[in-house]
């Protein structure tokens, strides 16, 4: 009679299953890092009038060295007249009052991080002499790529070989704060437009206050019994004026017309900024009717 | 003679809830720095990566090369961070490639349908997931996030060499650099 093999699963099996697995993954682990850049930290990096110092954490997770260098630019978000949100790096012709560019340092500026290394820069700022009160601010720009650059070599003395490198450059903004500072947002128009399957609402801000207004917009398109349609929120930053657009899904479903949206604008609840260094300001919560 | 005197009940009733009050109000104490301490924010930092460059293979002189976005030696930048923030992405592209010695250059263009980006989990350039297809890689698209779900996001670049008939032959460089900025801070 032909006997069946089988294996049961007990508890002992089990474990080195799993233990078998949690090894496997502690393994791959770093085969899935081979190729990854520098890991800048923090994502805003504040200086205060009293210490006039800061500073910033870059990780190499990677198995090759990487060589990191730091300048800086100017760049605060820019949006265009669809709510379109960009930075555009300066280095001259900056004339607005509130740029730190030329005035903080970073100490070093060039470095080459070992594998699985990291290194902290440093910054200092030395402002001129009687500047006002409020936010003045700069972009850390952290350029790295490999610390070994290989050109490779055609193997026929006829041939043509390429190598492009890859530099990967992350604008951090850096605040420098000073005196009494004033978080303050005031709404100039909010439009509407309602497209087949979407409303667009556009919020146009001005920020009255002497520091960046950093918060959330959150949008909720409502029916006619102030039930919610769909919502969505953004991350705003008002340095000057700023028109944001939230785009809302017109979803089918139970919903009785006509809708309205309502438009809420708040910096608390901000999860990825400590509370310690955000300046808090007034809210805005206000409904707009849609013209269907 | 016992000089002890004894301690009435209602006393010792007494004292022990003192002292269990006492403890209870420690207790909340500790609670609340334990609380304090739980609501630390940890910030997600920002990394961007070149997972490939772009390839384009051995070349020959006369002979142009074409690299889709969409094909596998097209170049491959991830960008990593907070869920579903807001970014700002410039890409800063060579016009030409050039030998080691400097001694002779070769064409590189980018055409206006050579980037796509893509916010779900993949960087297979093969397998588009979602976001922008065929754009231009000199005036990328705004309103580019880091993918909620991933937490990651990726941009693919394809491009054309265009060798001379009378290109020297030889390795050839150029640099590509991608800036990349949380315009929601």
């Amino acid at each position: 009679m032909k006997k069946k093999n089988r294996v049961l699963i007990g508890d002992n099996s089990r474990n080195s299953l799993w233990g078998f697995f949690i090894i496997l993954t502690l393994l791959a682990a770093p085969l899935s890092q081979l190729a990854a850049g520098v890991l800048v930290a923090p994502s805003v990096i504040v200086l205060q009038d009293k210490s006039k110092t800061g500073r910033m954490n870059l990780q190499n997770p990677s198995n090759s060295p990487k060589e990191v260098s730091i300048s800086f630019s100017y760049g605060i978000p820019e949006s265009d007249s669809l709510g379109n949100v960009n930075i555009f790096l300066r280095d001259t012709g900056i004339t607005d009052p509130h740029s730190a560019l030329g005035w903080v340092k970073a100490f070093p500026r060039k470095l080459i991080i070992p594998p699985h290394g990291s290194q902290v820069v440093r910054f200092i700022a030395k402002p001129p002499k009687g500047i006002a009160d409020g936010e003045y601010w700069v972009r850390v720009v952290v350029e790295s790529q490999e610390g070994t650059t290989s050109i490779p070599s055609a193997s026929d003395a006829e041939q043509i070989t390429t190598q492009l490198n890859m530099i990967m450059r992350t604008a951090i903004m850096l605040k420098y704060r000073t005196g009494e500072l004033v978080a303050s947002l005031e709404l100039k128009e909010t439009i509407v437009k309602v497209n087949e399957t979407s409303v667009d609402v556009i919020v146009d801000l001005i920020n009255n206050g002497n520091v960046s207004y950093v918060g959330l917009l959150e949008c909720r398109l409502l029916d006619a019994d102030k039930k919610i349609v769909s919502k969505n929120h953004i991350q705003l930053a008002v340095y000057k004026d700023l028109k944001r657009r939230v785009t809302l899904p017109l979803v089918e479903g139970n919903f009785k017309r006509p809708y309205s949206v309502a438009v809420s604008i708040t910096n608390k609840g901000r999860k990825d900024i400590p509370s310690n260094e955000m300046v808090f300001g007034n809210d805005l919560a206000y409904f707009v009717g849609l013209n269907e | 003679m016992n000089s002890e005197r004894k301690m009435p009940l209602n006393w010792k009733i007494l004292v022990l809830l003192l002292a269990m009050s006492f403890l209870m109000t420690a207790s909340v104490i500790a609670q609340d720095v334990a609380v304090g301490q739980a609501t630390a924010t940890v910030q997600t930092p920002l990394t961007v990566t070149a997972t490939a460059a772009l390839a384009f293979g051995t070349i020959f002189q006369g002979v142009p090369v074409s690299i889709a976005e969409t094909n596998a030696s097209a170049g491959i930048f991830t960008m990593t961070g907070q869920a579903g923030s807001g970014i700002s992405l410039y890409l800063q592209l060579p016009e030409y490639m050039s030998t080691a010695t400097g001694d002779d250059r070769m064409v590189i263009s980018f055409s206006t349908t050579d980037c796509a980006i893509d916010t779900s989990a993949n960087t297979d350039p093969t397998t588009f997931g979602n976001g922008w297809v065929n754009q231009n890689p000199f005036n990328l698209p705004t309103g580019v996030i880091i993918g909620g779900a991933s937490t990651q996001t990726a941009l693919f670049l394809g491009g054309q060499v265009l060798p001379s008939v009378d290109q020297t032959a030889g390795a050839y460089t150029a640099d590509v650099i991608l800036t990349v900025a949380y315009n929601g801070t």
